[in-house]
């Protein structure tokens, strides 16, 4: 098995755009040198085309995920609307190109931008950034983030660790099927729960600032 | 047919890994089928001494990956049955001898040829574990009922998961009911709803277990141990037999007993 027989990339193209597939046994550094090389090839044929990161049959981290994505836009203005991880793991990738291209200043306070959906459970080490809400379909475990520019929906328990309002907007709340937070954090300010207080079974509760305090409210 | 690979792993050190690779070992080969366990924790070997095979140890796992024996000059048979044998880890080397794809390899090989390969994954996240479960198919996750190791647990299913590991089930190790019944430790129900994966079996906290190892001699050859009897019944269980998950007393006379109890 020789690595120059086979790619450690497939580029496929259809309506949609591009949907780029890394090979199962590619190393992550193959795959960026290959991309790179690609683009710098083609650069204006893949110039601010839209492409789908397949990733089924590779897994990668999340660093690896969004370093690949930020090489893309540089070199290229490529965007990569959608991470593939399997069949029940995708979500869109509201991230990185969406906010480069509302970089005009009177865009910033509005993150108009579309949530960004989790559509399983964040285990412990799972970070999760998001420039707009972000909106988890599952619980949030301990030792996981998750940090929002917008508001923190999660339709599940929150146990590890909640952002909302990450870059310094006040009103921004965190909502949750149930809460057991290790810490939650609402703009600049951080709330933990108190020690030895017995979480209430699964009620709805919602986190929001009121009078320079973090509150959490049942509904 | 090709066997089942199975990795036992947990993240945390120390919550019963190697006692949980041994037992089932030794569980399946009783019910006569061939089993390989396989020692990937290199540097830091132990299953040898819980098998109690540890002077028998000539050629280990490193020397088969680098070619320096055939891969049947590596494994050691067990004392008591022979259909069961281990290969162990090289002591004097690193995590970083062997790579994952040397480890898929070898485990593909190793299925053809016997009913059961269980690797004992070691502590930690780093190459040793991505190692260990390169090759599986099938994931055994153990945890104690302490919430480092269940946070642990939770890191360690979340990365098998990236990995696409298809099957991933937990084992409770050292459950002291009593302390579940005073509230002073977090319970099956609990566990479960954080981690939300199936639960293989639960094994009661045992002083037996301390003793076995110390010995050398796997739980599962004493029949009046209760853990050993909860990791018979685990095993069972991952054999795909259909064993009620609270059936660890066992027969008519513990069950009459729990019913007078309770």
């Amino acid at each position: 098995m020789s690595s120059s027989a086979t790619p450690p990339v497939l580029i496929k193209a259809d309506r949609a755009g591009f949907t780029v597939i890394p090979a199962r046994d590619a190393s992550f550094d193959s795959v960026m040198a290959f991309l790179a090389e690609r683009l710098v090839q083609s650069h204006d044929f893949f110039h601010n085309a839209q492409m789908v990161l397949d990733l089924r049959n590779s897994p990668m981290r999340s660093d690896e995920i969004s370093e690949l994505c930020a090489m893309l836009y540089q070199k290229s203005m490529v965007r990569v609307v959608e991470v593939r991880l399997s069949d029940d793991l995708s979500f869109a990738l509201a991230g990185e190109p969406r906010k480069s291209r509302a970089a005009a200043p009177d865009d910033r306070e509005s993150y108009d931008s579309a949530p960004l959906i989790v559509r399983n459970t964040c285990r412990s080490g799972v970070r999760v950034v998001s420039p707009s809400d972000c909106i988890v379909l599952g619980d949030v475990n301990p030792g996981a983030e998750i940090i929002a520019e917008g508001d923190v929906i999660i339709f599940g328990k929150l146990r590890g660790v909640a952002h909302a309002g990450a870059g310094g907007d006040q009103s921004a709340r965190i909502w949750a099927l149930g809460f057991e937070p290790n810490q939650i954090r609402i703009a600049d300010l951080v709330a933990v729960p108190p020690r030895g207080a017995k979480p209430a079974l699964s009620r709805y509760e919602m986190a929001e600032i009121r009078n320079g305090n973090i509150q959490v409210v049942s509904l | 047919m090709a066997g089942k690979t199975i990795v036992v792993t947990s993240g945390k050190g120390g919550v019963g890994k190697t006692t949980t690779v041994a037992n089932l070992g030794t569980t399946l080969a009783k019910k006569k089928y061939s089993v390989v366990l396989i020692d990937t924790d290199i540097g830091l070997r132990n299953l040898d001494v819980v098998m109690g095979l540890e002077n028998r140890i000539v050629y280990n796992l490193v020397d088969i990956i680098e070619g320096k024996c055939r891969k049947e000059q590596a494994m050691i048979r067990d004392r008591k049955l022979s259909n069961l044998c281990m290969i162990p880890a090289a002591q004097t080397r690193e995590k970083n001898s062997i790579t994952e794809e040397q480890m898929k390899e070898l485990c593909s090989t190793l299925a053809a040829e016997f009913d059961y390969v269980i690797i004992d994954c070691p502590a930690g996240i780093e190459q040793g574990f991505k190692n260990a479960i390169a090759g599986a198919d099938t994931a055994i996750v153990v945890t104690t009922p302490e919430v480092s190791a269940i946070r642990d647990a939770d890191r360690v299913i979340g990365l098998l998961e990236a990995a696409l590991v298809r099957h991933i089930n937990l084992i409770l190790n050292r459950l002291n009911a009593k302390m579940v019944k005073r509230g002073d430790m977090m319970s099956t129900e609990d566990i479960i709803a954080l981690l939300s994966v199936p639960l293989l079996g639960v094994v009661p906290e045992s002083e037996d277990v301390v003793v076995s190892t110390n010995r050398g001699v796997p739980l599962v050859h004493d029949r009046n141990s209760k853990a050993g009897a909860a990791f018979r019944s685990i095993a069972g269980r991952l054999n795909g037999e259909s064993i009620p998950l609270d059936g660890d007393s066992r027969g008519l006379f513990g069950r009459m007993k729990r019913l007078i109890w309770n």
